[in-house]
């Protein structure tokens, strides 16, 4: 099957017109012609213009300017805080929805995917202790219930959905941090680390596992998973060194039985996670350094897969985890408004649900983005994973696998009236024309005031010749949020 | 530090003369020194008060606490809380920001080595909390608004001198004290590119060489920006504006307005370097 659902990707692409920044065609006044602004200068040397331009300081205080005052409120340490000044609490309270609007019918006995499939209340909570010595803690939390499901029927949802995707209550950095010495920093606890230049496609981020549960949908602060590490960083010079020891195993929260972005065809295995022992430790090596105009990096790391296999074991197939080894480095250039990124990792150790042994692969990455336009960014980047001594079985399900694949994202970023109004364009496609699917996302967040947000936005999946996506091209959805930030 | 000069216009030296000229020399002297003092317009061009608006002494090194408002055409009003460390080095500049308020961009930080030549782009970080990332920016342009206001980059800036045409247009008065206003004109295409301006009109005090107005003719969309000092004050014998308003108009009419109040303002603090750093900026204040 290899449906593409061209309706979405031109509402997409049409809504991308807005995000570009204006151009000559346009014929706005000025860009045409950008020193047409200096043939007016030249006009503007006349005293009497002059005089009137200068007239414009006489300007009454806007509306409410008047009422402008610089009261402790926003010194740092709100009215408000009834608790210490050692401590700090921030966080959020958010409400979200999510509209699947291309579903088709369900078949008889299958989940009824189409309208509403999201109501979330979220909370999350911060709280920040100062210490003494420039020592500082963090214990943060997140919980969420969605609605949707008592409000449709929970008896249509599986179990696992209902597990999975109702409600949630989970701690998430908590973290103890300061320096040792003067040239030696600590921290330690659940942290998330990110490694790597790129924005938009993983290479040498590879310590956090991350929340896959609806691609695309899922917040960017919530992405990335924090797990218990004991980090040490030593600074020389433009140079880091950064060691890493992960304590805690996190696999990546994947899409369940009976949820539109399950490609499985049957549940899931039982699950054997590596336990919390000294042999299971995870160990990473970066070597930063930050020079004028450009950055490299090199990475080298010890760690599970936070991706599992199937294994079919004496007690029946089971899903496990497995530890890879990764050599890594990325670098950025910047030339003028360009910023020029690469990546590499060399990552050895690969297991698969079809038994061909361990495999290497070769991901490089190389990525652009440009600040020229007024209050717009633009990014590309390109990536191919190369898998070594490819196994032609690895293309059979549940693998798909491919001995190279490419994926591309473009993603456009424009600020309007004065960063009130966010608008975001992300079109990421696997193979280079999309032939094996692709996704589409556009959205806008409008700053209704310092403390309210509103999002909303679109985003479409066009299957192609890849079994995920062709499980998936039909999960095109609506989605929009409103958040109070404290 | 930029030394500002202890005398800015010296009464010039005068020579030996016959006895007998000496009251009408004397007299003629005393008009001519009344003159000079009274017009010191007339002993400078646009450029050189222009050089002494750079060499104004700023201090080595600053810290201030930023409160930002910025006001919609309609009123609405948004407020940023952002603290901000400065040094010198050499001709360039080194600052590091960390937003404080709104809590949706608490913890941002943003590193900038400005480097003073035009010809050298500055190197930027900015480290995004909800990422958990330092990015590096790129961007030679420097007509950006700064965090969404109505300044821009350059606008918070030292301008490269060597990089404008000035013009000394007239003299006048600003509360009551006398200002020139120099006009300034980018000397080619890319730095009008650079810094977004076709024009600039600067109102510069006469008596401390501070800039405390000037009209900004925007390169695109036919707008102008104007740039008023509403509060300057004497800080450890370094001249600051305290509250700064910068303007955005369109056919005379107010498109957005952003007042910069700058308070918790010390100078020549012992400010190290390691807080310049990316280090620091992923950590915080």
């Amino acid at each position: 099957m290899h449906k593409v659902r061209f309706g979405s990707l031109w509402i997409i692409l049409w809504l991308a017109g807005f995000l570009l920044p204006p151009g000559p065609a346009r014929g706005q006044a000025g860009l045409a012609d950008p020193w047409r602004g200096l043939g007016e200068v030249l006009a503007a040397r006349d005293h009497a213009a002059d005089e009137e331009i200068f007239s414009g300081f006489d300007d009454d205080p806007a509306p409410g300017q008047a009422h402008l005052d610089s009261s402790s409120a926003r010194q740092g340490q709100p009215l408000t805080a009834w608790w210490p000044a050692w401590l700090e609490l921030s966080g959020s309270m958010g409400l979200s929805a999510s509209y699947n609007f291309a579903h088709e019918p369900p078949a008889p006995g299958e989940p009824d995917q189409r309208d509403f499939s999201r109501l979330r209340t979220a909370l999350d909570v911060n709280a920040d202790f100062t210490l003494p010595q420039n020592w500082r803690a963090r214990i943060g939390g997140k919980a969420f219930y969605d609605a949707i499901h008592a409000l449709r029927g929970r008896g249509q949802y599986t179990a696992e959905v209902l597990d999975q995707y109702e409600d949630e209550l989970e701690f998430t950095e908590l973290y103890l941090q300061g320096s040792l010495l003067p040239a030696l920093d600590l921290k330690i606890g659940r942290q998330v680390v990110v490694w790597g230049k790129s924005d938009n496609i993983r290479v040498t981020d590879l310590l956090n596992p991350l929340d896959n549960r609806e691609p695309g949908v899922v917040d960017i602060k919530d992405l990335r998973l924090p797990v218990a590490m004991t980090k040490l960083d030593y600074y020389t010079g433009d140079w880091n060194l950064s060691g890493i020891m992960v304590h805690e195993f996190r696999a990546n929260k994947e899409p369940v039985i009976g949820n539109d972005f399950f490609t499985g065809s049957s549940a899931s295995p039982l699950e054997e996670k590596p336990g919390l022992a000294w042999d299971n430790q995870e160990y990473g090596l970066a070597l930063n350094g930050i020079f004028s105009g450009w950055d490299v990096s090199f990475y080298g790391a010890w760690f599970w897969n936070d991706q599992s296999h199937q294994e079919d074991t004496l007690a029946g197939i089971r899903r496990r985890y497995n530890h890879n080894a990764m050599l890594g480095t990325s670098m950025n250039i910047v030339r003028g408004n360009w910023l020029l990124k690469g990546e590499a990792a060399y990552v050895d150790g690969l297991e698969y649900s079809i038994a061909v042994g361990k495999k290497q692969r070769l991901d490089l990455l190389i990525g652009a983005e440009y600040n020229g336009f007024s209050e717009t960014v633009v990014s590309f980047e390109l990536a191919n994973r190369h898998l070594f001594s490819f196994d032609e079985r690895l293309k059979q399900s549940p693998v798909h696998g491919q001995r190279d694949e490419l994926q591309s994202v473009l993603r456009i970023n424009r600020d309007l009236f004065n960063d009130t109004l966010q608008l975001s364009l992300l079109l990421s496609t696997f193979d280079l024309t999309g032939e094996d699917g692709s996704f589409q996302r556009v959205s806008a967040k409008y700053d209704w005031s310092d403390s309210i947000n509103i999002t909303a936005g679109l985003i479409c999946y066009q299957s192609g010749n890849n079994a995920m996506f062709q499980k998936i091209g039909d999960n095109d959805r609506l989605f929009t949020e409103i958040r109070y930030t404290f | 530090m930029k030394r500002q000069p202890t005398i800015l216009f010296t009464a010039h030296a005068h020579h030996a003369a016959p006895a007998r000229h000496l009251p009408r020399l004397f007299f003629l002297w005393l008009v001519l020194a009344a003159v000079a003092l009274a017009q010191p317009a007339l002993a400078l061009t646009a450029r050189e008060i222009m050089e002494k608006v750079d060499a104004r002494d700023d201090g080595d090194n600053s810290t201030q606490t930023t409160e930002m408002i910025l006001i919609d055409k309609n009123g609405h009003q948004r407020k940023r809380l952002i603290k901000a460390f400065m040094k010198d080095q050499g001709e360039d500049t080194w600052r590091i920001q960390f937003f404080i308020e709104p809590a949706d961009v608490k913890d941002t930080g943003f590193l900038t080595y400005d480097y003073y030549h035009g010809d050298r782009d500055d190197d930027q970080w900015l480290y995004l909390p909800e990422l958990h990332k330092t990015k590096r920016i790129a961007s030679s342009d420097k007509s950006s608004a700064f965090m969404g206001s109505d300044f821009s980059y350059a606008d918070m800036n030292r301008r490269v001198l060597d990089e404008w045409k000035f013009a000394l247009m007239k003299e006048s008065t600003v509360d009551n004290q006398k200002v020139w206003l120099i006009e300034a004109v980018p000397a080619n295409k890319v730095v009008a590119e650079r810094y977004g301006y076709t024009k600039s009109v600067i109102f510069v005090r006469q008596d401390i060489f501070f800039p405390v107005r000037a009209v900004h003719w925007v390169k695109e969309g036919g707008k102008i920006k104007y740039m008023e000092v509403k509060a300057l004050e004497l800080i450890d014998q370094i001249w600051v504006a305290t509250e700064t308003q910068m303007k955005t108009t369109q056919n005379q009419k107010t498109l957005h307005k952003t007042i910069l109040k700058f308070k918790q303002i010390k100078f020549n603090q012992d400010i190290e370097q390691e807080i310049f750093t990316v280090r620091r900026l992923e950590k915080g204040l």
